[in-house]
């Protein structure tokens, strides 16, 4: 079976005034379906630009990225926000959800920009909020959530176009250690349920729960351990 | 995305702005308004003059010396000019082929007294016999002047209805005497309502006998002749004769213009045109001037909100919107907000063109082309304006947007 994600040699140099700087400085690494990886690292290591490359938010400077035998570089920008879009659930340490919307509505975002018919949507929102045990505060504003609910919502709307992979990026770092470890329990749930995820954190204990720890450090791999 | 999604965002957004949202479209509002509500007014005054004008006879002109006075210098020259006299209506009527009747006019003004009561400043008119056929007067009460009265200078007269009615007030005034400035006429007839034009009665005035008024008021006055010709077809060649007659009796050179003037509704109506239309560019000047500033407003309002909802724009980007869709997005709200204030603009005008013509005398009628344009031109203006926020949006870096706060 191919490969989910296939990173080779991967670069990217940020230009900074007169300097470069090398955010990635070449990095391999692959990935299956159904993986559960944590990446680790200190700040300034990589782990964000690497989030954003995997996340088809970026492209790399140099190497090659390929995401389901596609190779990202040579996709135009309609087709990133496609990949995006289907493929890709992201997850966001300030949860990243619109204010103005309550938080069936933002889960339905993505199905919205899919193009999916209405009552199709209504199902799968509903189908998602269920599976984060949000489905009684479907109508409420993210003001109106704890900051473990609105995680959850994050993590719906993360699941709700069934993608090939959910990226988080330190989904528990603006949340107290109790909450943070219920959001955990969320990842495994939906991780058994045949969900591929990426979690980026710098936090030991929340890596643990992952099936394999990347740790960077300037830039590089610096170790790739299954657990 | 669909379109419906678009909608529910912009609309949203502009709910949660409203007081913003509305000092937005305040320029929109304003170009629109100002185009429907002049529009309106213009062309229901088109429509009440050449109605009015054709009521008066569209087969009769007015041959005067001095015709359409448009400066001062003009009004010296045509004072220097010969009068036109009885003479001449005679000499019309007898030499013209296609010319019915001529009628002739000497116009004053003076007050008119009945015992106490006294209307002041009425339009006094010296009329011959000729006068009734070749204009439109019709007497309601009593008879009009005759050529008897007009031959022998009989000081009688008869009074438009509004003289009537201020002197009389419901009694019978035949052969009742009223003085018109300081000589007596008696009353033979009423003339029938006329109404009044752009606010202007058409029935305040007295009409005698254009012999007793040159011999009360002067002989001096110029006379305004009022042909009348065969019919409507005939009514061009009538004012060539008139032209023709008129130049070989007061022996105007070849080489020379006409020293005296020929004016038909048709020259009114002209006139008229002239004005209106120099209105109505100005009126476009105006609006086009404030739905430019309108745009800007718009534009400027847009760039604000764009700014504030960078990281919005960046979720969107990260869920999966295109560039493309997030420019729609900006670009429906641009829109909503000028639409907005067309509809507005356009109901104010309406309303601003109802209020002017029942309080003043300036008919209005609101016309579905105007309309139209003016919403149009303000979705126009909202295209057009939105197109670089909404740009400015689509161009964000999702990163850079997502980091935003």
């Amino acid at each position: 079976m191919a490969e989910l994600i296939e990173i080779k040699d991967v670069k990217k140099i940020y230009h900074v005034g007169a300097e470069d700087v090398h955010a990635l400085d070449g990095i391999t690494l692959t990935m299956k379906k159904n993986e559960y990886l944590a990446i680790m690292g200190p700040s300034g290591s990589g782990k964000s630009t690497l989030m954003n490359l995997i996340g088809c938010l970026d492209t790399p400077t140099s190497g090659s990225y390929r995401f389901n035998d596609r190779e990202v570089r040579d996709l135009s920008d309609d087709e990133l926000a496609r990949i995006r879009n289907k493929e890709i659930g992201f997850v966001f340490q300030t949860f990243n959800l619109l204010p103005r919307a309550d938080a069936a509505h933002n889960v339905e975002l993505p199905l919205i920009y899919a193009g999916i018919p209405r009552a199709d949507r209504r199902r799968k929102v509903e189908q998602a909020l269920e599976a984060v045990g949000l489905a009684e505060r479907a109508r409420h504003r993210p003001s109106e959530l704890s900051g473990g609910q609105r995680q959850r919502a994050a993590i719906a709307r993360a699941l709700v176009n069934e993608p090939s992979v959910i990226l988080a990026d330190e989904p528990t770092g603006n949340l107290d250690s109790k909450t943070g470890e219920e959001i955990m329990q969320v990842f495994e749930k939906i991780h058994g349920a045949g969900n591929t995820i990426i979690l980026v954190t710098h936090e030991e204990y929340i890596a643990r729960h992952s099936g394999r720890i990347i740790r960077l450090r300037d830039g590089l791999v610096e170790s790739d351990v299954s657990v | 995305m669909q379109v419906s999604e678009s909608l529910r965002i912009a609309v949203v957004n502009l709910r949660v702005h409203k007081v913003r949202s509305l000092l937005t479209i305040l320029g929109t509002v304003i170009g629109v308004m100002s185009v429907i509500a002049i529009v309106s007014i213009i062309e229901g005054m088109n429509k009440y003059v050449s109605e009015r004008l054709l009521e008066e006879g569209s087969n009769t002109f007015y041959v005067d010396k001095f015709g359409m006075i448009t400066d001062y210098q003009e009004y010296l020259d045509a004072l220097k000019r010969k009068d036109l006299t009885v003479d001449d209506a005679r000499a019309l009527e007898r030499l013209s082929t296609s010319i019915l009747v001529v009628g002739s006019l000497a116009q004053g003004r003076n007050n008119v007294r009945y015992g106490s009561r006294e209307v002041s400043s009425v339009e006094v008119r010296g009329v011959d016999e000729g006068f009734q056929a070749a204009s439109t007067v019709e007497v309601e009460h009593g008879r009009f002047l005759s050529r008897e009265d007009v031959l022998r200078r009989r000081p009688v007269c008869v009074l438009g209805s509004d003289v009537r009615d201020k002197l009389f007030a419901g009694l019978d005034p035949l052969g009742k005497e009223v003085r018109v400035g300081r000589h007596r006429f008696s009353v033979i007839g009423v003339a029938e309502k006329k109404g009044s034009l752009l606010g202007v009665s058409q029935d305040s005035n007295v009409m005698v006998p254009l012999t007793a008024f040159q011999k009360a008021f002067g002989s001096r006055s110029a006379v305004t002749l009022i042909a009348k010709a065969r019919d409507q077809e005939s009514l061009q060649l009538a004012q060539d004769e008139a032209r023709a007659i008129l130049r070989a009796r007061r022996k105007v050179p070849f080489s020379k213009p006409d020293d005296f003037s020929i004016l038909s509704a048709e020259t009114f109506m002209e006139l008229y045109k002239n004005f209106t239309s120099t209105a109505y560019l100005v009126t476009v000047g105006i609006a086009a001037l404030s739905l430019v500033v309108g745009g800007i407003v718009i534009m400027n309002i847009m760039i604000v909100s764009v700014t504030e909802r960078t990281k919005e724009i960046g979720i969107r980007m990260a869920v999966g919107a295109r560039r493309a869709e997030i420019m729609f997005q900006f670009l429906i709200e641009s829109l909503i907000l000028s639409g907005a204030g067309g509809v507005i603009g356009v109901l104010v005008g309406v309303g601003l063109a109802a209020l002017i013509s029942n309080v003043t005398p300036l008919p209005a009628a609101v016309k579905a082309w105007a309309v139209g344009t003016g919403l149009l031109v303000a979705c126009g203006v909202g295209a057009f304006f939105g197109i670089y926020p909404a740009a400015r949006a689509a161009k964000m870096d999702p990163i850079v947007a997502l980091r935003y706060e």
